[in-house]
């Protein structure tokens, strides 16, 4: 089950049931993020990165980052424990696409939080979608 | 995913726009004109560089980023690349079109009605306004290429060299 995406990108936009442990885990793998960023290989500067394994303390949460062109990162946090690397990856693919066209609305500031309700509605849709294509 | 919208639409839209702001909204006042211009033109550059570097890698240098910018950004906004592509090393690149697309419409109205304002230099003053029309319609694609830079990570200052129409030339200045 996802429990929390972040898009951070001067600021974050969080969809989260417990919100404080869920701001904590993202500043903690934005911090990864960085480190990563600032000393790359040279085999891994490609778009996508996953960051697996990243454990808290009392529960087992998965987070997984992507990092676009636009130094724009999208944080995933879920508790599923068996989730597939290609799963993930299609996810990314579809939150940017809706990412993009909440983007593209020109009434959207950029740098504030996307308040569009059919960016939320894709997302839903996406995130149940993740839910169940994981379930077989 | 995506409605399209016909090319005269934009051409269309385009002109009507710079002539709204030159003519209507800050008539007295062209350089504001052309800030407001340039800023529109910004703000479209950085939702349309978001959308066009989904699919690709992240660019390693600034080199690469303008490379995009010279290829897949323009093929995809006017369906050709940038003709020439040339710089000094140390941050100025020269980004040239040899038929940029939203000027090949254009004639400049050579009437003589507007020149008798000023009996001396009635030539030149014509030539000299017809330039200024000309990069007030610029002003839009400057902004376009300064702000798809700017979500890249890459701030810079662009202008436009119209020596020889229909040809112009963007050049981008990188802030170090």
């Amino acid at each position: 089950m996802i429990v929390c995406i972040a898009v951070v990108g001067h600021q974050s936009f969080t969809e989260a049931d417990d919100a404080l442990k869920l701001h904590h885990i993202v500043h903690c793998s934005l911090d990864v993020i960085d480190e990563r960023v600032n000393n790359p290989k040279k085999t891994g500067s490609t778009l996508n990165e996953t960051y697996l394994g990243l454990l808290y303390p009392t529960e087992n949460y998965k987070v997984y980052g992507y990092l676009t062109n636009t130094k724009v990162k999208f944080i995933l946090v879920t508790t599923h424990l068996d989730v597939r690397d290609a799963d993930v990856r299609n996810f990314f693919r579809r939150f940017h696409s809706a990412y993009v066209d909440a983007v593209s609305n020109p009434f959207h500031v950029p740098g504030k939080k996307i308040t569009s309700q059919t960016f939320a509605e894709r997302v839903s849709t996406i995130v149940k979608s993740f839910g169940l294509s994981s379930a077989v | 995913m995506g409605r399209e919208v016909s090319e005269s639409c934009v051409d269309n839209l385009m002109i009507e726009m710079v002539s709204a702001y030159c003519n209507r909204f800050y008539s007295t006042k062209p350089e504001l004109a052309a800030r407001r211009i340039e800023a529109i033109g910004y703000q479209v550059g950085h939702q349309l560089s978001e959308r066009y570097t989904m699919e690709r890698p992240r660019f390693s240098d600034h080199l690469e980023a303008i490379k995009f910018i010279c290829k897949d950004f323009w093929a995809e906004l006017f369906k050709k690349q940038i003709d020439n592509l040339k710089t000094n090393h140390r941050g100025t690149f020269v980004l040239q079109d040899n038929r940029f697309q939203w000027l090949t419409r254009m004639s400049i109205d050579p009437s003589p009605a507007n020149a008798d304002l000023s009996q001396d230099s009635s030539g030149e003053t014509a030539e000299n306004r017809a330039v200024q029309i000309t990069s007030m319609h610029l002003y839009f694609p400057c902004g376009i290429i300064r702000g798809a830079l700017s979500n890249l990570g890459i701030p810079c200052a662009v202008s436009v060299d119209t020596s020889n129409l229909p040809a112009c030339s963007f050049v981008v200045r990188i802030k170090a």
